[in-house]
């Protein structure tokens, strides 16, 4: 009973991170219907800057500000930064090729996602990085908290998946109740019809990228407050993350939430009960069998296409 | 057999999740025949060559031709059984050669494998061969616009009206009985309609072509037409000749409006 | 109707010479013209004859092994490049697993030809086995793309690359059995054996250049059966395919099917190199089967041109020869400095402009250094490192400090990137005076930064090439400029 406790905290708190990777994905795929491998680097990109950040203010073991603020900082330090590194890839790597015949971009993404993995390989090596999150404020992040049972349920966890929670609450209000979530949600329907109403679809294109470019270097914090980071995490990272855009329906928020944890439970309960090594060809057999028998996913509606 | 009915839609619907585009539509087209289908736009039209194509499949009803049921066939297996069509908004090869599209479109009744290509049998070079020259037959029914050079000019050099012409040369190449034209003057100036009609006819009367054509321009419509079927909204509201169809209030009332009918 | 003068002149629409001009406008003037005019015109099969004839006497001209075990890698890259050719180039299918092909043709070899389950059969039927699992595997994997959109169809190639990797990696203990060997492959695989005689991997220690003549006519059956296919039925089939599919599909073309077809000889010819490679290393590993390779025949392809037989040769030749010589760093820095000069003379010919940023650079530079000389000795006191006179000469030129600070490694490698992606940007003068400060800036990230570490620097290069490649000239060196009506 206890493995199970602990393994549906595993889940929670590793699908709350996929999740964030996966509305990130599905932003992007919804309005440029392109697959943007470079997402995942982007994430890993994300804890590099945290990283930097924590450092800058410090390091975890003498940290100039008090721990809840510099949470916050390194967070928001790294969603700036990735942030600027989403419009970068967008004007750069994608928009010549808008009009270009699908695999173009693809072929680009790809180019984008080794590019990134090995620059920061480049700038700092292939070992790993420790955020050491133990040593902050003498390990209160994980001494304090709660039993579940058996459990110990630390406050660490505790923030990562409410943060995630907040974060994806935003999204959702951004989305639905701002003119800017409405114009997005309108070129994701259909492009050329939206231009012709006068939506910017250059500056439409460039917000879904900031938001999940953002949401990518939160993840990016999240994941490595709990474990090491690398230069090559990110095109496996993002993969999951895609896997879990697809399980909930790929332009869908709701379902990009739904499809992170659902993937978080699948690999934390494959970890637990049959083995680690398996646990990535898991996810890829997930994402297939979706993919193939019901692509729209969970909450996504089925692709109509006319000819 | 001039008479007997080539292609059969019987009771055919077609529902895209909940909006219904084609419903319960009985359609017929002889051998040998010109039948036109007019109506508003949004009518279903191209949905249903779509429909007889395999592109959709119908949600309800079946679709014969020559006497089997094609309703669920591929794409391809459809146009091997001898259906073929042009399309609305052009969709040639435009990176091929004028040649090459048509020699393209013999795939379906010819059987070189990569394997007896590679070899270079001498099956498969005389293959080659009388696809080249059938090719070149095709296109020279067209007259002098798509012969001689332009047989080795890219698609995209031609002009508006020879892309029309040659989607149509290309569709004959698959040695089809029964061709599909959809909208095929569109776009066109007065001259070039005309030559288009003459072209249409010619393509019954001399290619032994039993044809099915969308068209919008009611000057074609009454130069080819053997009979006129009207759609509106997915249903058939009128049939006959095209006096009959032009003239009938449920058709005058699809393309005008309610009351034009009273009015005229 | 018919106008008494009509027959003299051009009747436009109708004349041939008329119909042409756009493509005598096109040709080039002078010399320089009847030149590429001449060169075009030479036959396909002289091209391969004469290139074949040059790496046959290369053996003759360097005597070292070392150079021709870089050929015989070399003509393994264009095999591989032009098996993806077929399924990215002819088919337009996004294959991400493609490097697993080449690990189903190694393992098969491997399987065949070895101690590990005793079979040792000859190489004249374990190759084209292999060749033909390597095939019906491709049929299989590419089954999915009859129902999948193109980046879904990337995802399971993908799919099946893990499969592949884990497989190979986690094989030693496959339900009870020693199947793949796991990490320590499989050893002791048997050389070539060509009509009963076997090749030996190595004479007194020198590689055999017999390998490198079987690989290059390997390479030769191959690029010719491939140009076959090309120029028939099927190779026009999927030219329309790659046009427009759903056409395609109506004129009576199998898609999903021909698709399949290009999918399986693509995975067969890389399944043949990985033969090759296999009896030459007479050893199979799971680790040299990743990711990078993937990339790197990727860029390949698309540097030298997809759909373009000759071009994707030329890519992988390129490629391969570029990564051998980033491998030195003193024949890295000599290519650095080459290419950037010839780049700077294919940007502004020779010009006024090009004195100015070159004079410009050279100047800056010359400050820059003084500059931070003066400031502290320790500034520029870094050796080149690795001798030759180029160090020598870089050294006084580009700023290298004896101990570089932490942080002056991503801060520079990020401003370069920056300043190289704003540069795209601009226009004019402004560009001129930008480029200045960033040439140098990219000596210094280069000799700093990149030189010392060769592993990520090469990689580096090869995904800020393919994405250059894509966006500036999708078309490659060789490939054909399409015509797309969006």
């Amino acid at each position: 009973m206890d493995t199970f406790v602990q393994l549906t905290l595993n889940g929670l708190t590793l699908g709350s991170v996929y999740a964030l990777i996966a509305l990130g994905y599905s932003l992007v795929y919804g309005i440029l219907k392109l697959l943007n491998f470079a997402h995942g680097d982007v994430f890993m990109v994300g804890s590099f800057i945290g990283f930097g950040a924590l450092q800058l203010l410090g390091g975890s073991t003498d940290p100039i500000v008090p721990v809840w603020l510099l949470l916050i900082l390194v967070t928001l330090a790294a969603m700036a930064g990735c942030a600027v590194l989403g419009v970068a890839i967008e004007r750069f790597a994608y928009r010549p090729l808008r009009d270009a015949p699908r695999i173009a971009p693809l072929i680009s993404a790809l180019g984008v996602s080794f590019f990134l993995a090995y620059s920061v390989q480049l700038m700092f090596g292939s070992e790993q990085r420790d955020y050491d999150a133990f040593s902050l404020d003498g390990g209160a992040l994980f001494l304090t908290g709660f039993n579940i049972g058996n459990v110990r349920v630390p406050l660490l966890r505790i923030i990562i998946i409410l943060s995630a929670f907040v974060l994806m609450v935003l999204l959702w209000l951004l989305v639905t109740k701002t003119r800017m979530g409405k114009a997005m949600r309108a070129t994701s329907h259909d492009r050329e019809a939206a231009a012709m109403m006068g939506i910017d679809i250059d500056r439409v294109i460039v917000f879904a990228f900031v938001l999940g470019s953002a949401l990518a270097g939160a993840a990016g914090v999240m994941f490595a407050l709990r474990a090491p980071t690398a230069a090559t995490i990110g095109f496996i990272a993002g993969l999951k993350g895609f896997t879990a855009a697809v399980i909930g329906g790929i332009g869908s928020i709701p379902g990009a939430m739904a499809g992170g944890l659902i993937l978080g439970f699948a690999e934390a309960f494959t970890q637990g009960y049959i083995s680690t090594r398996w646990s990535d060809l898991l996810v890829f057999v997930i994402l297939i069998s979706f993919m193939l028998l019901r692509p729209q996913g969970l909450f996504g509606k089925a692709d109509i296409k006319k000819v | 057999m001039a008479g007997t009915r080539l292609l059969e839609l019987r009771g055919v619907s077609m529902a895209f999740g909940g909006l219904s585009v084609i419903d319960g539509l009985d359609l017929h087209v002889d051998e040998d025949e010109i039948l036109s289908v007019i109506g508003p736009n949004g009518a279903g039209k191209t949905t249903l060559f779509n429909l007889v194509t395999g592109v959709y499949e119908p949600t309800g009803g079946d679709i014969v031709f020559a006497g089997e049921s094609i309703k669920g066939l591929e794409p391809h297996k459809i146009t091997q059984r001898g259906i073929a069509r042009t399309f609305q908004t052009l969709r040639l090869f435009l990176n091929m050669s004028v040649r090459e599209n048509v020699m393209a479109a013999a795939y379906g009744h010819t059987k070189a494998g990569a394997f007896r290509s590679i070899l270079r049998t001498p099956g498969q070079r005389r293959e080659e061969r009388e696809i080249r020259a059938a090719a070149e037959q095709r296109l020279a029914f067209f007259g002098e616009r798509l012969t001689g050079y332009r047989w080795d000019q890219p698609a995209y050099s031609l002009s508006y009206a020879n892309r029309r012409r040659l989607e149509i040369a290309r569709a004959t190449a698959t040695n089809a009985r029964m061709l599909l034209l959809d909208e095929p003057a569109a776009g066109m100036n007065p001259k070039e309609t005309h030559e288009i009609t003459e072209l249409i006819a010619k393509l019954r009367d001399e290619g032994g072509f039993t044809i099915l054509v969308i068209e919008h321009d009611m000057h074609v419509v009454e130069g080819i037409s053997d009979r006129v079927v009207a759609l509106d909204h997915g249903v058939k509201i009128a049939e006959g000749s095209f006096e009959q169809v032009a003239t009938d209030p449920r058709v005058v009332e699809a393309y005008l409006g309610t009351g034009a009918a009273e009015r005229k | 109707m018919t106008e008494p003068n009509e027959q003299q002149g051009p009747r436009i629409g109708k004349d041939e010479w008329v119909a042409r001009h756009g493509d005598n406008r096109d040709r080039r003037a002078g010399v320089a013209g009847t030149i590429e005019e001449r060169l075009r015109n030479v036959p396909w099969w002289a091209w391969l004859a004469l290139f074949t004839g040059i790496v046959c006497l290369l053996p003759i001209g360097f005597e070292s092994g070392y150079v021709r075990r870089i050929a015989f890698d070399t003509v393994i890259f264009m095999l591989l490049a032009l098996g993806l050719n077929v399924v990215v180039g002819w088919g337009g299918l996004l294959d991400l697993g493609y490097v697993a092909f080449f690990g189903v043709g190694a393992y098969t070899y491997a399987f065949l030809s070895s101690d590990k389950f005793d079979v040792h059969l000859p190489s004249i039927l374990t190759i084209p086995l292999a060749c033909v699992v390597g095939g019906v595997i491709g049929l299989l994997v590419g089954l999915p793309s009859r129902r999948l959109v193109g980046d879904y169809l990337a995802i399971v190639t993908l799919f099946f690359f893990q499969i592949f990797l884990t497989v190979t990696n986690n094989g030693e203990n496959l339900f009870g059995t020693d199947v793949t060997g796991g990490p320590n492959g499989i050893i002791n695989v048997d050389p070539l054996s060509l009509f009963g005689r076997e090749l030996p991997v190595s004479a007194d220690g020198i590689f055999n250049v017999a390998y490198l003549y079987v690989a290059l006519g390997a390479f030769v059956v191959v690029y010719v059966a491939l140009r076959l296919v090309d120029r028939s039925r099927t190779g026009r089939a999927w030219r329309s395919l790659r046009e427009d599919a759903l056409a395609a599909e109506l004129m009576g073309m199998p898609v999903s099917w021909l698709k399949l077809m290009a999918f399986a000889f693509g995975a067969a010819v890389a399944a043949l190199a990985g033969t090759l490679v296999t009896a030459l290393n007479g050893s199979v590993f799971p680790q040299s089967f990743e990711f990078p390779l993937l990339i790197t025949i990727f860029t390949m392809v698309i540097l030298g041109g997809a759909g373009s037989q000759a071009g994707v040769v030329v890519g992988a030749i390129l490629i391969s020869v570029l990564l051998e010589v980033l491998r030195e760093p003193g024949d890295a820095r000599f290519l650095f400095y080459t290419l950037g000069l010839l780049g700077l003379f294919a940007a502004f010919r020779l010009s006024v402009r090009l004195a100015v940023v070159l004079g410009g650079t050279l100047v800056f530079g010359l400050i820059a250094h003084a500059v931070a000389g003066s400031v502290d000795d320790a500034w520029t006191a870094g050796a080149g490192g690795d001798g030759g006179r180029l160090a020598d000469w870089a050294v006084h030129w580009v700023i290298v400090p004896a101990d570089l600070a932490a942080w002056v490694t991503p801060v520079s490698y990020i401003g370069l990137v920056s300043l190289t992606l704003v540069l795209t940007l601009l226009r004019g003068w402004t560009r001129l005076a930008l480029l200045v400060p960033t040439l140098y800036l990219a000596a210094f990230v280069w000799e700093n930064v990149m030189l010392p570490k060769p592993e990520p620097t090469r990689f580096v290069i090869l995904g800020a090439l393919l994405v250059a490649v894509m966006v500036a000239r999708p078309a490659g060196l060789l490939g054909e400029k399409r015509v797309e009506i969006v």
